[in-house]
């Protein structure tokens, strides 16, 4: 609901401040010596264009605040979960950073089940379940691992264990 | 005469066992991708893309073009049997496709839709081997100014494809052209916006950033979804070979071939994709028709307009990829990613450098639509079966593919960790309601535009002189044209919304 009220507002608010900030670093961006058009350029065009349509985007909704806000009132509120989101999100975080330190067999085994459990809609989550997400993981895990090893000769990150097979 | 000679040849390469099984095996899960809601023809490109890492350049090209052509052709499937579209291709084939369904007519709606995809593929597949050589002859005398101008083309069909909501699909472009900004300047290589990273000094690279918008974006906006949905049963009627007969077969020719010009047509615009060309074709077929009331009740003229213009994209879309390095949709980027891996860039060059790359490429579309017209008629009911695997066992390991993926692609943790960044960008874009395709066009187009800019001006000292180039004059003013044009229409379009709330309020 708020970001059907607010959303358009936000954008335009997030990118005039990108924008601001770009051009700001672009003008400490040295000049180019030899040629009229040096790296601060791109970046300053690009800036200026983002800038304006920016501003006429949060311009165009301030102004039309009030239908906007009527409008989103007659949709229906959609049902959607956020903490399902929140959590994959986090999982999702938590596995890029560890898959290097750590080592991509024992994250990705770890990562997995965990992942597939909080996706899992609520009637699926019974022991048997677990147990056969577990089970799918490990398999996947050694198969992807192994298939890439020696079928595409990439090497992925070992992490603590190092795996001369 | 050469041009038929090295497709000869080409043939010949691809006729061994072992590569015909590969694109078989890309067709199938193309079409499984296509297939299921949620897992998109882009993202099978992208899982595929490390499995061709130890093949040969052209072998690993011609899997990707078999799982783009699966992918494409594969969203008619759920579109007509779940009237969920599988791809956003086909989302015109479910307002007819499913109907038929409901009518116990579901074998012959798969049935014109399979078959009019393979048409629709071998029209544009004709025109793009003969078409795409002689341009590149064009193409390949061009200097930076001419380049210059047809990406600012390229970028300006961002705001044709944002039309509706102009002002926010063109921001969006805007951060895709932000980011492509990061890292060191074309020419003299001053570091920009890297905040002092040395990971961010090679800027993002193309392929986990295409991995993060289409593929790890569309994971988070399933979990906030997993909640609720079912999944329906379909029931099927046996049918006959393709289920229609030969005198209706005959009545959707000439639907057929508007549809398939359209879809080519559409195709060669950078941008502009499958979703558009089907909606585009099917709008058509249904004006043109002599009983336009049918549409939408179970009309197998929609899905031949659909799902011909659909598949007829690919090979329009696949010539400005080839010819220009430009690519025409959110697939043909992740294609892009493909050449990158294999260490072909994409433009004229290719023509000349890797001409038996590109004639395979040929080859293997002609051969990979035929045998995704065999698999898709023989195996229609293992897909539906497949349909039913639950997606909370699918998502993480895709997941876990792309993140491989991305890992492969550079042997960097980096990568892997920005697919996160990009991938969180595309889910607010998804939450704000902003398309992520311009933001993906912007970003692949930013650099080059950046880069021919000043490379241009280098060579002519002026921006002025590149006016002396009349195909630079002659993008340049269409790109101007188009942007005016769809100022003014959009402007239109807002002047009719606030006309007709004033009436409503009256």
């Amino acid at each position: 609901m708020f970001i059907k009220k607010y959303g358009d507002m936000i954008v335009g608010g997030f990118f005039m401040v990108l924008s601001a900030g770009m051009m700001i670093m672009a003008k400490m961006l040295p000049k180019s010596k030899i040629m009229d058009i040096g790296p601060d350029f791109m970046p300053m065009c690009i800036g200026i264009v983002t800038f304006a349509l920016a501003a006429a985007l949060a311009f165009l909704n301030v102004k039309n605040l009030k239908a906007r806000k009527e409008e989103a009132e007659k949709m229906e509120k959609e049902d959607l979960d956020y903490k399902r989101m929140l959590i994959s999100f986090i999982l999702i975080l938590i596995y890029v950073y560890l898959l290097q330190p750590v080592g991509f067999i024992v994250t990705t085994i770890l990562y997995l089940p965990f992942q597939m459990y909080a996706l899992a809609p609520d009637e699926k989550k019974t022991k048997k379940d677990i147990i056969q997400l577990a089970v799918t993981s490990v398999i996947f895990t050694f198969v992807v691992f192994f298939l890439f090893r020696y079928g595409f000769k990439i090497i992925l990150p070992a992490g603590i264990f190092t795996i001369n097979l | 005469m050469n041009a038929l000679i090295s497709l000869g040849n080409a043939y010949v390469r691809i006729f061994t066992p072992s590569s015909l099984l590969l694109m078989a095996a890309g067709v199938s899960v193309g079409i499984v991708f296509g297939s299921i809601p949620g897992l998109s023809a882009s993202m099978a490109v992208a899982l595929f893309l490390p499995l061709t890492f130890s093949m040969s350049p052209s072998m690993g090209m011609n899997m990707l073009v078999a799982v783009y052509i699966g992918g494409i052709s594969g969203g008619l499937i759920s579109a007509i049997l779940l009237n969920m579209p599988g791809t956003a291709s086909s989302i015109a084939t479910c307002f007819d496709g499913y109907p038929m369904a409901q009518k116990g007519e579901a074998g012959k709606a798969l049935g014109f839709g399979i078959v009019f995809s393979f048409l629709g593929s071998v029209f544009s597949f004709i025109i793009l081997t003969f078409c795409a050589p002689l341009l590149a002859n064009i193409a390949l005398k061009f200097t930076p100014a001419e380049n210059f101008g047809i990406s600012f083309f390229a970028l300006t069909m961002v705001a044709v494809l944002a039309s509706g909501s102009m002002l926010k699909g063109v921001l969006a472009g805007m951060l895709g052209l932000i980011f492509s900004l990061v890292g060191m300047a074309p020419i003299d290589g001053t570091a920009r916006f890297t905040f002092g990273s040395s990971s961010l000094m090679a800027g993002y690279d193309t392929l986990p950033t295409l991995i993060g918008i289409f593929a790890i974006s569309e994971i988070l906006i399933t979990a906030e979804s997993m909640g609720h949905g079912k999944m329906e049963t379909i029931k099927m009627k046996p049918i006959k070979g393709f289920g229609f007969t030969w005198n209706e077969f005959v009545y959707q020719i000439p639907n057929a071939i508007r549809s398939a010009l359209i879809g080519t047509g559409i195709g060669i615009l950078p941008g502009i994709g499958g979703s558009t060309s089907g909606m585009l074709a099917y709008v058509t077929a249904k004006n043109m028709s002599k009983h336009p009331e049918e549409f939408g009740k179970g009309c197998p003229d929609g899905i031949v307009a659909t799902e011909t213009a659909n598949n007829a994209t690919i090979g329009g879309a696949m010539i400005p990829l080839l010819v220009l390095g430009i690519p025409g949709d959110g697939v043909t980027a992740m294609m892009l990613g493909g050449f990158l891996i294999h260490g072909l860039s994409a433009g004229p060059l290719l023509f000349v450098k890797n001409a038996d790359v590109v004639y395979g490429i040929f080859a293997a579309c002609m051969i990979c639509i035929t045998m995704m017209l065999l698999i898709e008629f023989f195996g229609i009911k293992v897909f539906v079966q497949l349909l039913k695997i639950p997606k909370h066992i699918l998502m993480p390991l895709i997941l876990v593919l792309c993140c491989v993926g991305a890992y492969a692609t550079n042997n960097r943790i980096f990568d892997v960790q920005s697919i996160l960044l990009f991938g969180l960008v595309g889910y607010l874009y998804h939450k704000f309601r902003l398309p992520t395709t311009p933001f993906v066009l912007c970003f692949l187009i930013g650099k080059m535009l950046e880069t021919y800019l000043r490379r241009g001006i280098m060579q002519y000292k002026s921006f002025g002189a590149f006016f002396q180039r009349p195909i630079f004059d002659a993008f340049f003013f269409v790109a101007i044209g188009v942007v005016v044009w769809s100022v003014y229409k959009e402007y239109k379009m807002y002047l009719n919304k606030k006309a007709v709330k004033a009436s409503e309020q009256s």
